[in-house]
């Protein structure tokens, strides 16, 4: 088991930066989904490209989420080691 | 409940593969089994697919790739050029490869298969192979002269300002298999550990319920998506990798689209 301390110091660093990653990854679908909101609004005709379109953007957003998450845990099981 | 306590492993199953073992010499032996079968089921669907090919009257599964590959062709002739396409090819097999890789997680399959793609080596070197062939094209499409001239974008500033800009574009190049590659992987990292931790912190008798609801997300949603994004990357690389050309050919840019 680690030194306690550093693996409370890593606990506290791993919630900012899941937080942290958390605030952008919303800030970005929030623009996401009003940019198609307001796509949809202008013209209705293009809802369902705007749609697809919308999800290929929302998986890029989140995929710096994902890596963030992704790297934590692996970060964190190998300070609890 | 401190993460710690939460039994995480991520590859433990190493081999060594040369004496001494150390960095080059370990093999991620979970990796190898959920990426042999996923290459397995990847071929064997094409091969019965080609096997069973009809003119007029196509099957199902026919159907299903007929309408991916026109796709994926007329994302090539959009994004990069009409003569390219020995791009479908490599697209389509990635895009394919991964999605099945991807799907085969679906399954509740025990250690040590994994899904494929929760390693970063599988996906760094899909990347690596991806950003390797991109080189070659501009190199092959633009000539030296032009490949290293790519290096001093944006064209139409002057020649002082671009040579500035010389350290960006190498650094954008370098960084391109590594924000492919680490997309894939920590989305479907992402998604093995919450498979692992929400047994963990719910109890047995609830558990099924929101682990049943992540698997289809993550599973159908974003090993779908990421597949595509991969895919659509690889062909927006090859896209990029032309830059200059047109310009070069005419002269000066092309005029501006009037708006209906």
């Amino acid at each position: 088991m680690a030194d306690p301390t550093a693996l409370s110091g890593a606990l506290i660093g791993a919630g900012i930066a899941l937080g942290g990653g958390a605030i952008g990854a919303a800030i970005g679908d929030g623009l996401l989904g009003n940019a198609a909101i307001q796509g949809t609004a202008r013209q209705p005709e293009l809802a369902g490209r705007l749609t697809t379109t919308m999800f290929i953007v929302v998986g890029l957003v989140e995929a710096m989420y994902f890596i963030n998450v992704a790297l934590i845990f692996v970060l964190i099981s190998q300070a609890s080691k | 409940m401190v993460f710690a306590d939460v039994a995480i492993s991520v590859h433990q199953s190493q081999t060594a593969i040369c004496s001494g073992g150390g960095f080059w010499c370990t093999v991620n032996q979970d990796t190898l089994i959920s990426s042999g079968i996923a290459m397995l089921v990847t071929l064997i669907l094409g091969l019965v697919v080609a096997a069973n090919l009809r003119h007029g009257r196509p099957g199902k599964l026919q159907m299903i790739f007929e309408a991916a590959l026109s796709y994926v062709r007329d994302l090539t002739r959009e994004n990069v050029a009409a003569d390219a396409a020995f791009i479908v090819p490599i697209a389509m097999t990635i895009g394919f490869f991964i999605v099945v890789a991807n799907w085969i997680d679906f399954f509740p399959l025990q250690k040590p298969v994994i899904p494929a793609n929760s390693d970063w080596n599988l996906t760094l070197a899909m990347g690596l192979i991806v950003i390797i062939v991109v080189q070659a094209y501009s190199v092959k499409v633009l000539g030296w002269f032009g490949y290293l001239r790519r290096f001093t974008k944006p064209f139409e500033l002057p020649l002082p300002v671009r040579i500035l800009f010389i350290p960006l574009n190498v650094l954008e190049e370098v960084v391109k298999p590594v924000t492919l590659s680490l997309r894939l992987f920590g989305n479907i990292l992402a998604g093995v550990i919450m498979v692992e931790l929400i047994p963990q912190l719910i109890p047995v008798w609830l558990s099924w319920l929101p682990l049943s609801l992540w698997k289809a997300f993550d599973v159908f949603l974003i090993g779908s998506l990421q597949a595509f994004i991969f895919m659509l990357l690889t062909i927006i690389y090859f896209g990029m990798a032309r830059e200059g050309l047109e310009e070069s050919e005419n002269g000066a840019h092309p005029p501006a689209p009037q708006p209906v």
